[in-house]
Formats: structure tokens, sequence, C-alpha cells
């Protein structure tokens, strides 16, 4: 039998080679990150107070208070790592894909019993994940069938509910972001990160994993197949939010991603061409909620975006991840 | 429920027609499926030695095997989400039947045959509802004869349980739609079960985490000779967690959860492979190809014994006198005197399993 040197199984991935990652690392966090985390509890108490003006769910101001506060978080929320995932504060800020319909049973069933946990935030912060946040808020502001059940006076308590729960989740992320964001800055001892290079791998996978979302999840769930597409699976359909989430996540990835590249010229050019097609893309079609998933010439289109971003997500694999020293291991990368 | 009849037909089959069976195949320890320099996905017979005794066609990337129990056939798995399973002739490479999940319906790549090899069963997902499914096929004709709810959400690995009435099931808790890749769509409410199910589905146990721990969900099965599960995890949580990511379940108690000292579980970016007691069941261990690690544990105690570092380790299995593994470089070794010796190194890239042929006595 062939014995072969010990050695061979000790071989590690090549590991990128020592470079000097600490402005990226600072630029990032401090022109990146903490900044959509400062915006955020700014958005969200301004819709608290909006609530307590007007709870009408057809309020004009209500409204408008609702689409800044999912605009900053829809911003920020491919940073889903450190503050952003303690308690579980990403579901409670959007609790979707809903595939069971969680969403309104857990609003319908506060309705019914007229459930007094909307007293008090800390109360309801210990209630369904699914009834939370802004999908839950989005259900109170535009379901006619919520619209319908139990008294206004309750509901109206139960929309201050959720925009004081969404709030206090929001200044937590950003209080917590900014004593989380020198764990990223300086790796090592006390810190989250032991090497640089851990905190630019923790960085470059929020990248993916947010491009991987809006390709696969906010345009792959409406798109379904082209024998049964699912224009109602498109997220936050019912204000009319589901392209506008798209481009947002775009903005947003696009930033970082030039942010990662900075050492590496060439490969933030393609990036950013790739980005600013899918942004071009996502710009010319004029379909707020993706309903057109179910027309053919429509479909196209929407396709079309969806393929746009994935040329994104393979640049950034096959390009900017072997610059930051990720494997690609046949089994690793399998995920199952 | 194997009737008296199958068995026996079974019986004679094995002992009366001894050039036949897997011995006619070269009497192969495990089965692999790899990734071949032609570009080929190929399943594989190893020894125990890595010697690859042959391999035959796949039409897409493996996943897990099926070896059934007496004759050269194995039911092989596209990888997640395929819809089909090919049955092989391991001594021809023929495809002698190949399973199609009915619409609406997709293969998680793990699946075992009834001790007496009449049955096959195989893990899908319904995944408009979002719930997991047994598949019963008949494994004469492989048609399919029946299904049942295995209990949970997103079942994985599955084993026979040595009373040879009962399966175990990993469901993983995931939901997950094919339209959407491998989008985890239900992270927040995931509940991840260890479920024995009678093989007609009524169901015998459920085993669930504790609270804290609905997140990591149980992929991956090993079973000792007295009816001890091991299950491997893998960590959907936070990473700046390092929760265990090996249990141990014997029905009737509650699981017991193995990790290693956080200095090295931080390294595994919550992230098992493959799970396997050793022949004499002594020893349980972990692969983790995230972190470029095999783990292993004392059963009696459950104390961490020892980290290897093995670059992409994936499968694992029991060889004679220690665990064996193979790697997506195409390195098969053993763990002999606590250090990895490697035995082969094949020009192919190991899929994530190697699937024991000899049932274990």
């Amino acid at each position: 039998m062939r014995y072969l040197p010990l050695i061979a199984a000790l071989i590690m991935p090549v590991a990128s080679l020592a470079q000097d990652r600490a402005p990226i690392l600072m630029d990032v966090a401090e022109t990146h990150i903490l900044p959509r985390f400062a915006k955020l509890p700014e958005t969200t108490g301004a819709l608290v107070s909006a609530a307590l003006v007007d709870c009408t769910p057809t309020s004009p101001a209500l409204r408008a208070a609702y689409d800044d506060a999912f605009d900053s978080w829809i911003s920020a929320s491919h940073l889903r790592f450190g503050p952003t995932e303690v308690d579980d504060r990403a579901f409670a800020m959007a609790f979707w894909p809903d595939t069971k319909g969680f969403t309104s049973k857990a609003l319908s069933q506060h309705i019914a019993i007229e459930d007094d946990a909307v007293q008090s935030p800390e109360a309801y912060s210990e209630t369904s994940i699914a009834g939370r946040g802004f999908f839950a808020l989005e259900r109170m502001l535009f379901d006619p069938v919520i619209a319908e059940q139990g008294k206004a006076e309750y509901r109206c308590a139960l929309v201050q509910a959720i925009t004081a729960d969404i709030d206090a989740s929001a200044q937590a992320m950003a209080e917590d972001w900014q004593s989380y964001a020198p764990s990223l800055t300086r790796p090592g001892e006390g810190s989250r990160y032991r090497t640089q290079d851990e905190a630019m791998q923790e960085l470059f996978k929020a990248l993916t994993t947010g491009l991987e979302f809006t390709a696969d999840t906010r345009l792959g769930r409406p798109l379904g197949t082209f024998d049964r597409p699912r224009p109602n699976r498109a997220e936050a359909r019912r204000s009319g939010r589901s392209l506008r989430h798209v481009e947002l996540s775009l903005i947003a990835l696009r930033d970082l991603a030039a942010r990662l590249s900075f050492d590496h010229p060439e490969i933030a050019a393609d990036l950013d061409a790739a980005f600013a097609r899918a942004i071009e893309n996502a710009q010319s079609i004029d379909d707020p909620a993706l309903a057109g998933v179910a027309e053919p010439q429509a479909r196209f289109r929407i396709e079309a975006l969806q393929q746009s971003v994935q040329d994104i997500r393979a640049i950034a694999s096959t390009e900017l991840g072997p610059t930051l020293g990720i494997s690609a291991g046949f089994n690793s990368l399998d995920g199952d | 429920m194997p009737s008296r009849r199958h068995f026996l037909a079974g019986l004679a089959a094995a002992t009366l027609s001894p050039i036949r069976g897997w011995a006619s195949v070269g009497a192969p320890d495990f089965l692999a499926a790899g990734l071949f320099p032609d570009g080929s996905h190929r399943l594989a017979g190893l020894d125990e030695q890595g010697e690859t005794l042959f391999s035959v066609p796949l039409p897409a990337r493996g996943h897990a095997a099926a070896a059934h129990p007496f004759k050269a056939q194995a039911v092989a798995f596209a990888r997640r989400p395929g819809t089909f399973a090919v049955v092989v002739d391991c001594a021809t490479g023929a495809q002698i039947a190949q399973l199609t999940a009915p619409d609406g319906r997709h293969f998680y790549g793990h699946g075992t045959f009834s001790a007496d090899g009449a049955t096959f069963f195989a893990t899908e997902n319904d995944y408009e509802a979002g719930t997991g499914v047994i598949s019963v096929w008949d494994a004469q004709n492989f048609a399919r004869t029946g299904e049942f709810s295995s209990g949970g959400v997103g079942p994985h690995d599955m084993r026979l349980m040595p009373d040879e009435q009962t399966l175990v099931i990993a469901n993983g808790g995931i939901e997950t739609h094919p339209e959407t890749g491998r989008t985890k769509l239900n992270l927040p409410v995931m509940d991840p079960k260890l479920t024995y199910l009678s093989l007609s589905g009524t169901v015998q146990d459920r085993v669930s985490l504790p609270r804290d721990l609905h997140k990591n969900s149980i992929r991956h099965l090993a079973v000792r000779q007295d009816g001890l599960v091991g299950f491997a995890m893998q960590w959907q949580g936070s990473t700046s967690e390092h929760p265990p990511l090996l249990g141990l379940h014997h029905r009737g108690e509650d699981p017991r959860l193995l990790s290693a000292p956080d200095e090295d579980q931080s390294t595994l970016q919550g992230y098992a492979g493959s799970v396997a007691f050793s022949a004499n069941g002594g020893v349980i261990a972990i692969t983790c190809p995230r972190g470029n690690a095999l783990h292993q544990f004392d059963v009696a105690s459950g104390s961490f014994t020892k980290a290897f570092v093995l670059e992409d380790v994936c499968g694992l299995g029991a060889g004679t006198d220690g665990l064996v593994f193979t790697t997506g470089t195409g390195l098969f070794g053993a763990l002999t005197d606590a250090s990895p010796a490697i035995r082969t190194r094949a020009k192919c890239q190991w899929d994530n399993h190697l699937i024991p042929v000899r049932r274990p006595a």
C-alpha cells in the first residue's frame, strides 16, 4: 500500500498573502456599516412618532414614515452578523419569506383576543416573531383582510406596538454596532475575529449572501417557474416595494463591494460595471410589485435582472473571493 | 412490513449465490461518489485500504448512496434538490432503474434499504407544504408503493436501526423550495428533530434539542449496534456562537451533546458534514470540511479526544482498526495511532459521504 507522507494531509488551503487589511476594515466599519445603523433608528423613531400622531392605515404621513424606515432597514439588512443577529433581531425586523402565513395568523390572533402585549414594547417583543417587524406593519397598513378584523382602537394600539418594537430593535442594533465595530477593525486578542482575514471573510460573506438573497429569494420567489409564476410571493408586494428592495439592496451591496475590492482595481472595476448593469436593469422595470412575472414580456425583463445579479455573484466568488483567502473546497462549499 | 417470505428469499439469494452480490465486485467496504478528472461523476466501491475496486458513471453530481444489503446494487442520489436517483448494478455499471420524485417533491440525497433488501426508503421534500416525507419503493422493480410523513421538516439522513424494524430520521428542520435554490425559508421558527418511525411510518419517538439550540440542524446519522445514534449538526445561528455539532441519543434517554473546547470548536464554522462510530463502537467522530478538521470523541465519557487537520475532509466510516476518511482533494486515509495515515491519493474529488457496504455484524 502506498504510504504518503503525513504532511500531505496537513496542507491547508492557500492562505492569502499577508496584507494589511486595516485600512479597508476601518473604511467599511466607519463609512459603510456605522452610518447605516445610525440612520436606521432615526427613521424608526420617526415611524413611532407618525404612528402616535395618526395610526390610521391610510395615513399618508404614517405610510411615508413606513417607507423611509423600511428603506433604511433594507439598506442595512445585508449586514447580518454580530449585533444584527443577536436575539434574532434581523428576523424581528423582517419576517420574510413567510411560507406558512405565520404573520397574518399572529396578527389575527392578537386582534381576536385583544392581546394586551401591545401595552408595552417588552411584552410585545416576547410575542411571535412573525407578528413583529415591517412585514407585520405592512399587513396592518395595507391588507384589507386585517383592516376588517376586530376594533379600530385595538388595531391602532397594535400598529403602535409594532412600530415601537421595530424602533427598540433598531436602537439596540445601533448601540451594539458602536461597540462591535472595533472588533472588526482590530482583530486579535479580545476580538471576535482572530485575524484581519477572518474579519474580511465575514464582510465578504455579507456581500455574497446579500447577492444570493436578492437573486434567489427576492426575485426567485415571485418568478417561480415559467409554467407557474408566483406574483403573490413577491416581497412586500402589498405596499408595492418588491422592486425597490432589489434596487436598494444592490445599491448597498455595490458600496460594500467597492470598499472590499479597493486593493484590486481591476476586480473593483469588474464588480462596479456588473452592479451598474444590474441597477440599470432594475431601474428600467416599471413594475413595483413584480406582478409582471406572470406575463411573458415583463417576465423576460425580470429574469434578465435576476441573471445580472447572478453575474455579480460569479465575479464576487471567482475574482474577489480568492484575494481574501476564501477556500473553495469541493465539500466545504457543498453545504449538505 | 417486510414479510418472512421476503426475508427467506433474501437469505437464499445471499447464501446460495456466493459469487454474486458484493463479492462479485471485489467485496468493497464502502461506496463513495466523486468527481473524476475527465469531468464525470462516478460512484466508486472502495476497500478499507482506499483502493478503488470499481467505479460506475452517474448522470450528475452525487450526494449519498445506499448499498443493497446483499446484491451488488446501489441507489445513488443526485445532489439536493435532485428529483431522481439511479439504481446501478455495480458489477456492470448498468443502470437498472431510476427513481423519480413525483411533482412537487425532491429527494434530499439519502435513503436506506430494509434489512431483507425488499424495500427502499428515501427522504423527500413536499415543498409546497414545506413538510418532510419518507417515500417507500419496492426494491424488486423500484416502483413507488407508498409514503408517510417524516415527522418533521427537511428530512436529510435516514438509517435503519439494529432492530431492523425502525427508521431513524434526521429532520434537519430547514424549509427550502427549489425555486429559491438553497435559501433557508424558516430559520427563525426552525425546529429540528430526531424522529424514530416504524417501517410503516408510525412515530415511535421524537427528540428535540434544547430551545436555545433550535437553529442546530440535525443532518447526518450513525448508528451503533446497540441502538446508540450519533447525529451531526449544522449551526444556522450567529457565527459568534460555537455550539456542539455532535450528539448521541439512546431511545428513552435525553440526548447528550459533545463539543471540543471553544478554542477548537470555534474553528469549525458551525458545520459538520459526516459522522461515524469506530468498528468497536468506542469512538465517534465528525468531519468538518469548512474548518478543515476531523474531531474525535470517546463515546463512553463523551469527551473530546483529538482534532486532526485535514483539508476539505468529509467522508467518514469505520475501518477494521480505526476510522477512515475521504477528502475533496482525493485522499483516503485512516486514523491509527492518533495520526492520519494517507493510504491512497485518487485523481478525483471525493464527495461528502462514505457509505458502508458491509452491514455491521
